[in-house]
């Protein structure tokens, strides 16, 4: 924890969901479980990487950040002294002896972002800003350069009528353009200088955070390492804090301090970059490590590069979410009776004579067949090696009655995240050995 | 900070200035663009020259008192066959002078679909927008209403209704508003709805612009070309349509409107009369296909979607 520094961006149990509609009268038929119960911190000055495969929560989380979607549930906590960061802690682990409510009611009122209003709002508006990954769809065609980077200026009439170029000129040299640039339009500029356009447009209010996602995902190498260049540098000059989400490796090592792995809208790892690339104790990030090649060390040599495909994230698994392509998944991962399910892939002909499902919950199914033959194949299926040992183990109960097979599995928590050994948190049953 | 103030002020000037050329040089390129297809320029041009002799109407031909919209009747000359001095185009069975129909219907023409055109576009844009906008049931109720709309044909649609309000000049502007916003109402939507979920507008909401600020500065200019272009089509259909119905008889009979006059010299073409329904019947058909040749051009050069195909 930084002692004396403001927390800019506290985290805590964020969940949103997406709603899945359906037919002509849109009925809901059930929910994308994009994000579900994420943490982290993000300190004065620091920067935080998000990390994990296309899909997993990352894009959601920064649009949840800087405001654009309403939470389904968890709270985010903007500039936090740290006695308040403190207080709140507090406050969670002791939800009943309510020492200090009027502080907390004054944090709730004053820094969480869904309830914030007024000039505090308002406030988080100049302080949270946010760059994005495509460069065309971020800068609007009909507007010149001048008007896209004034405009934060305008809204928020921080400076007078007159001072309005001046200010844009200083902003667009920060970027590394200039004078000349103020009346082009956008699809006048490179891709690199786009990007920096949208720096400029980030930095105009003087923020605090910014979440910048994607930034560099779509240019070319070289522009990537000046653009990365320029956002350390800004950082430097002007204490800026970052949110930056990628999936490339090599980039979050050399921009974060804090890194936070995602896998399927739950944080998976969260710790120290230095630690997590030394050491990483959650099989998906040794796994996401082995696949970049440029960062390949002896530690991942072991690991199976990932395959197989991301579960549903309107289903996601019980237990650990990862252990359906997890190299070395144990008995006490949480397996469910979906599990079975997703590995009959090769036996066609007994999904299909699957009359019905009865499912109470995700640890007990009755599996209807046409025949009873179909139920006798499916507990042999079971005992052969298309069911993965530690698997097999977890099944608590398989019994056939008829066309009828009972299955029932032990039920199982969400694997919590710990400290581990190198002091980062993981979400791994081995970590909690 | 005084000399700062100084620079700030030599700026100003030149920050709208250099502004506006730079957005006056866009639209150049723009009109560039759509002058390099020869069609587009044929189809500007028969568009210039009509719409000169609608503003022209009064110079080229002397207004009929006390309504110059109603044909002068000259009774002892009609029938005459064009060229007869005085009546160039030749008159009608009812005396009306051909060529003084020709031009005011012009002037007609020109009322009609501005008219049916700006209130339309105004329509189908607040209505297309609030579905998109606003989505969820509100947009499933307009939408739904828009299909019923779009299922009956233009032509029957329009003449039901100016024949349920009943002969009349204004019914027909009526009618054919009724008909036509559906199309804006739907392009305007589906526009929004694309423009909307462009990321440019969430950066704005994430600098604090307002709702209407984004709707006036983002969202509208960005999905505003297919709508110009559609207009620009109407411009043309409409006058067919409101032509249409005139010869039907849904107007008021012995205005200066094509269709009236079409529908006037219609009786004298057995016996040989052609000229009073072909020179007003030319100018409908030029009308229309000048509007649609501009109209085309200006899709070819505006909406990204068609770019490949040329
Ligand atoms: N507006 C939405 N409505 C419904 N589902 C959504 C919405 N936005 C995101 N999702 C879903 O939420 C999940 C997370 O999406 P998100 O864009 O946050 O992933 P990501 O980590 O940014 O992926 P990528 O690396 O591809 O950008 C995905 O399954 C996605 O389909
Ligand atoms: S808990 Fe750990 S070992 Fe088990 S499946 Fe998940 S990541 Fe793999
Ligand atoms: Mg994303």
């Amino acid at each position: 924890m930084s002692n004396s520094k403001n927390t800019i961006l506290s985290l805590r149990n964020v969940k949103k969901h997406f709603p899945i509609k359906e037919g002509v009268f849109q009925n809901v038929v059930g929910q994308v479980h994009a994000v579900d119960g994420v943490s982290f911190d993000i300190g004065a000055g620091e920067t935080v990487g998000l990390v994990g495969e296309s899909g997993c929560g990352k894009t959601t989380i920064g649009r949840c950040v800087s405001g654009l979607e309403p939470l389904t549930d968890g709270d985010i906590f903007f500039d936090l002294t740290p006695e308040k960061l403190v207080a709140l802690e507090d406050f969670e682990k002791h939800q009943s002896e309510i020492k200090n409510k009027y502080l907390i009611d004054e944090i709730q009122s004053t820094s969480n972002i869904s309830k914030i209003e007024g000039d505090d709002f308002y406030n988080y508006r100049r302080n949270c800003q946010m760059v994005f990954q495509d460069s065309f769809s971020s800068l609007s065609p009909r507007q010149l350069v001048s008007d896209i980077v004034s405009r934060p200026l305008k809204i928020h009439k921080v400076c007078a009528d007159n001072e309005l170029i001046p200010r844009t000129i200083e902003l667009l040299e920060q970027v590394g353009l200039g004078k000349q640039h103020l009346y082009r339009f956008p699809h006048q500029f490179s891709g690199g200088q786009r990007q920096r356009i949208s720096i400029a447009r980030a930095l105009a209010l003087d923020p605090k955070l910014i979440v910048l996602d994607e930034p560099t995902s779509a240019l070319d190498v070289s522009v990537q390492a000046q653009i990365l260049n320029l956002l350390h540098d800004l950082q430097k000059q002007r204490g800026l804090s970052y949110l930056f989400i990628t999936h490339n490796l090599s980039v979050i090592r050399h921009m974060a301090d804090k890194i936070v792995v995602m896998y399927l809208g739950k944080v998976v790892e969260a710790g120290k970059t230095e630690d997590i690339f030394a050491n990483p104790q959650h099989p998906y990030t040794k796994a996401l490590l082995a696949a970049s090649p440029d960062l390949s060390e002896d530690v991942m040599s072991d690991m199976a590069a990932l395959d197989g495909p991301i579960p549903d994230p309107a289903r996601p698994p019980q237990g650990c979410s990862f252990r359906t392509r997890c190299p070395v998944s144990r008995t006490e991962c949480g397996w469910e009776v979906d599990d079975i399910i997703r590995r009959l892939e090769h036996h066609e002909t007994l999904i299909d004579s699957i009359k019905s499902v009865h499912q109470p919950d995700a640890f007990n199914a009755k599996l209807t067949f046409e025949t009873s033959l179909s139920a006798i194949e499916l507990k042999d299926v079971v005992g052969t090696k298309d069911i993965p040992k530690q698997m097999r183990k977890a099944i608590k109960k398989i019994e056939v009655k008829g066309n009828d097979v009972n299955i029932s599995f032990d039920p199982v928590q969400t694997v919590p995240l710990v400290q581990s050994e190198n002091g980062s948190l993981s979400r791994c049953v081995l970590a909690n050995k | 900070m005084k000399k700062n103030a100084q620079n700030a002020g030599i700026d100003e000037v030149n920050f709208y200035d250099s502004a506006f050329n730079v957005r006056l040089k866009r639209n150049l390129e723009i009109l560039s663009n759509v002058l390099a297809n020869p069609t587009t320029v044929l189809g500007l041009i028969i568009v210039i020259l009509m719409l000169a002799m609608a503003i022209f109407a009064p110079v080229i031909t002397e207004p009929n008192t006390p309504d110059p919209y109603q044909m002068p009747r000259d009774w002892k000359a009609a029938r005459s066959a064009p060229l007869t001095p005085g009546h160039i185009l030749g008159t009608t069975n009812r005396g009306g002078d051909v060529f003084y129909g020709v031009v005011w219907g012009a002037r007609t023409s020109l009322k009609l679909s501005i008219l049916v055109v700006s209130l339309t576009v105004v329509l189908g844009v607040i209505i297309g927008s609030v579905a998109g906008i606003v989505g969820g049931k509100v947009d499933e109720i307009l939408m739904r209403i828009v299909d019923v709309f779009l299922s009956i044909p233009e032509l029957i649609f329009a003449l039901a209704i100016a024949a349920i309000l009943g002969p009349s000049f204004t019914n027909i502007i009526l009618a054919l508003v009724i008909v036509f916003w559906v199309k804006y109402a739907r392009i305007m939507r589906a526009q929004v709805i694309r423009i909307k979920q462009r990321e440019y507008v969430d950066a704005a909401k994430i600098m604090g612009a307002s709702k209407l600020q984004i709707y006036l500065k983002d969202i509208l200019p960005n999905s505003f070309s297919p709508v110009m272009v559609q207009a620009t089509l109407d411009m043309g259909n409409i006058v067919l349509v409101g032509a249409t119905l005139s010869f039907i008889g849904l107007s008021e009979a012995g205005i200066a409107e094509w269709g009236v006059l079409v529908s006037e010299g219609q009786a004298g073409i057995s016996a040989g009369r052609w000229w009073a329904s072909t020179f007003p019947g030319l100018m409908v058909f030029l009308w229309a296909l000048a509007f649609n040749l501009v109209g085309d051009g200006l899709r070819d050069v505006l909406d990204p979607r068609t770019e490949t195909k040329r």
